[in-house]
C-alpha cells in the first residue's frame, strides 16, 4: 500500500486530506510542521513514506526548508509542495531544490490523486 | 545792499543745491523778500539805487540762470548716460549672475517632471535665485517624501492582499473540501441536503474565484503579474478551455461549438493564463446566454496574428456599456448581476493578461444581437512551430466527453 506523509499546520486540513486519501486507498501519516517531518523521516521502525505532501508555509520549519534538509541528507522521495498561491512558492524560492510538483489550495483532489499516482508508479517514471 | 546780494547769493546757492525749477522759484521769493526789506529800512534814494542794482542783479541772475540751465541739462545728460551705463553694466552683471541658477532650475524642473525625485539644485548666487533654489529644493523634498509614502502604502496594500488571500484560503480549502466530501456520499443525503451542499460548494467556488481575481489584480497593479510563455498550440489551448466549460454549457442545454482553422501557427503564451482568459470569456458567454443558445469559439489566422473569438447569443451591449466593459466590477447589464456568477473582475484581468502577452482584446456587440470578444496574439514564425500535426479538428466531441468523464471520476 502506498504511504503518504502529509504536513500542514491546520488540523482541519490534515483531517480533510487524510479522509480523502484514505478513501482513495492510501495509507496516511501526518505531521504539523517541518520539524515533525524530519523526525518522521528519521524513524526506522516504520516503512518510509512513498511520497510527501508538504505545506509551503508552516511554523517552526516550512515545508520548503524541510525539503531542502531532506534533499541535503540524500532523501530522494518525491515531494509535492502544497501552497496557498503561486506567490508563496515564488517567495519560498523552491527553485534550488528538486520539487516533484505543486498543488494549490483549495486542493483539486482529482489533480492531487493523479499526481500521486504518477509519482508513485512502480518502475522507471 | 550786502544783505540783498547775500540773499541773492544764497538764492543762487540754493538753486545750485536744489533742482533747477524749485530753486529758481525759491530764489525769486527770497529776492522779493530782500527787496521789501531794503524798501522798508533804507533811504528812498538808496532804496531806488538798491532797486536798480537789484534789477541789474536780476538781469545778471537771469543770464546766470540760462547758463545754469545749460549746465544742469549737461549735468543731467551726463548723469543719465553715466547712470544708464552703470545700470546696463549692473544689469548685465545681474543677468549673467541669474542666468546660471535659472538655467539650472529649468533643467532640474525638467528632471523632476521626468520623475527624478532626487533632483536638487545648488542654492547660491543672488539672494533672489537662492530663495528660488531653496523653494525648489523644498518642493522636491516634499514630492519625494509623498512619493515614498505612496510607494509604502502601495507595498502595504499588496502585502495585505497577499496575506488576506493566504489567510482566507485555508478556511476556504476546508469548506470546499468537506462540502466535496459530502457530495461524494450524495446517495446518503436527502435531496434537500444534497441541494444545500451544492449551494455551499457553488458559493465557495465563487469566493475562491473572487480571491484569485483580486490576487491577480493586486499583482497586475504591482507590476508583478508574470507570465511564463512557451510555444503553444492554439487548437489544443482552445479545446482545453472548451473542455473545462462543457459540463456547465451542457447543463444549460447550450451548444458550445469550436471552429479552428487547420494548420494555425503556434503562439508564445503562458498556457494556463491564456486558458484562463478563454475560460473567462466562455463563462461570460455561458452566463449571459439563455438556455438552449449557441456559443461559438473560433480560432483563425489574421496576418501575423492568431485571433481567437468567443461569441454568444446573450442580450448584447450598447456602445456606452462596451466602452467600460474592461473596467473593474463592470458588467454588461447591472440588472443581470443577480443571475450572473462572475466576479466582475474577469475582463479587467483578461485585458491585463492579453496585453502582457503583447496581444489585444476587444468586444463587439449590439443590444439584442449577442456579443463577440476577440483576442489577437502574435503568431510565432513557422520555423518555431515544430510538428503540431496532432491538432484536433473542430468539435472533437468524443475526445472531450472521454476527458470530462475522466475528470468527473
Amino acid at each position: 500500500m502506498t504511504r503518504v506523509l502529509i504536513a500542514d499546520d491546520s488540523e482541519t486540513i490534515l483531517l480533510l486530506m487524510r479522509t480523502r486519501l484514505e478513501m482513495e486507498g492510501y495509507e496516511v501519516v501526518t505531521a504539523t510542521d517541518g520539524v515533525e517531518v524530519i523526525e518522521l523521516m528519521q524513524r526506522n521502525d516504520e516503512p518510509p513514506p512513498d511520497i510527501l505532501l508538504l505545506d509551503a508555509m508552516m511554523p517552526r520549519k516550512s515545508g520548503i526548508d524541510a525539503l531542502r534538509e531532506l534533499r541535503a541528507a540524500g532523501v530522494e522521495t518525491p515531494v509535492l509542495i502544497v501552497s496557498a498561491h503561486q506567490d508563496e512558492m515564488d517567495a519560498g524560492a523552491a527553485t534550488d531544490v528538486e520539487v516533484s510538483g505543486y498543488i494549490t489550495k483549495p486542493i483539486d483532489f482529482d489533480r492531487l490523486f493523479a499526481c500521486i499516482a504518477d509519482l508513485t508508479r512502480p518502475g522507471p517514471a | 545792499m550786502l544783505t540783498g546780494l547775500a540773499v541773492v547769493g544764497v538764492a543762487r546757492f540754493l538753486q545750485q543745491r536744489q533742482g533747477y525749477e524749485n530753486a529758481t522759484a525759491r530764489s525769486y521769493q527770497v529776492e522779493i523778500a530782500a527787496r521789501n526789506r531794503l524798501a522798508e529800512g533804507a533811504r528812498p534814494s538808496a532804496a531806488r539805487a538798491a532797486i536798480v542794482t537789484q534789477q541789474h542783479q536780476r538781469q545778471a541772475l537771469r543770464d546766470d540762470i540760462d547758463g545754469e540751465t545749460r549746465d544742469t541739462a549737461l549735468l543731467v545728460g551726463a548723469g543719465l548716460i553715466a547712470g544708464l551705463t552703470g545700470a546696463a553694466l549692473l544689469f548685465s552683471g545681474l543677468i549673467s549672475s541669474m542666468r546660471r541658477p535659472l538655467e539650472e532650475l529649468v533643467e532640474a524642473s525638467g528632471r523632476l517632471a521626468g520623475g527624478d525625485l532626487e533632483t536638487r539644485v545648488k542654492v547660491g548666487g543672488l539672494s533672489e535665485t537662492a530663495t528660488l533654489g531653496a523653494a525648489f529644493n523644498e518642493m522636491a523634498e516634499e514630492l519625494q517624501r509623498r512619493a515614498g509614502e505612496r510607494d509604502q502604502l502601495e507595498t502595504m496594500k499588496d502585502e495585505f492582499v497577499l496575506t488576506a488571500s493566504h489567510e482566507l484560503r485555508s478556511p476556504l480549502t476546508s469548506v470546499q473540501g468537506f462540502a466535496e466530501l459530502l457530495m461524494l456520499e450524495r446517495d446518503k443525503l436527502s435531496s434537500k441536503q444534497a441541494d444545500t451542499v451544492e449551494i455551499i460548494l457553488d458559493n465557495t467556488r465563487h469566493l475562491v474565484r473572487l480571491l484569485n481575481d483580486l490576487l491577480d489584480l493586486a499583482r497586475s497593479d504591482a507590476g508583478r503579474l508574470t507570465i511564463k510563455p512557451a510555444p503553444t498550440d492554439v487548437a489544443s489551448l482552445v479545446e482545453d478551455a472548451v473542455r473545462t466549460m462543457r459540463s456547465q454549457t451542457e447543463a444549460s442545454k447550450q451548444a458550445l461549438r469550436s471552429e479552428i482553422e487547420p494548420g494555425l501557427p503556434q503562439v508564445s503564451v503562458d498556457r494556463d493564463r491564456i486558458r484562463q482568459v478563454l475560460v473567462n470569456l466562455l463563462t461570460n458567454a455561458h452566463e449571459y446566454s439563455p438556455e438552449g443558445a449557441s456559443i461559438g469559439v473560433t480560432a483563425v489566422r489574421r496576418g501575423a496574428e492568431v485571433e481567437m473569438a468567443v461569441s454568444d447569443e446573450g442580450p448584447g451591449m450598447a456602445e456606452d456599456q462596451l466602452e467600460h466593459i474592461f473596467e473593474r466590477f463592470t458588467r454588461g447589464d447591472a440588472g443581470l448581476t443577480q443571475h450572473v456568477g462572475g466576479t466582475g473582475l474577469g475582463l479587467a484581468i483578461s485585458k491585463s493578461l492579453v496585453e502582457l502577452h503583447g496581444g489585444t482584446i476587444e468586444a463587439d456587440s449590439e443590444p439584442g444581437r449577442g456579443a463577440t470578444f476577440r483576442i489577437r496574439l502574435p503568431a510565432l514564425p513557422a520555423a518555431a512551430a515544430n510538428g503540431g500535426a496532432d491538432e484536433p479538428e473542430s468539435g472533437d466531441m468524443d475526445g472531450l466527453l472521454a476527458d470530462r468523464q475522466e475528470e468527473a471520476r
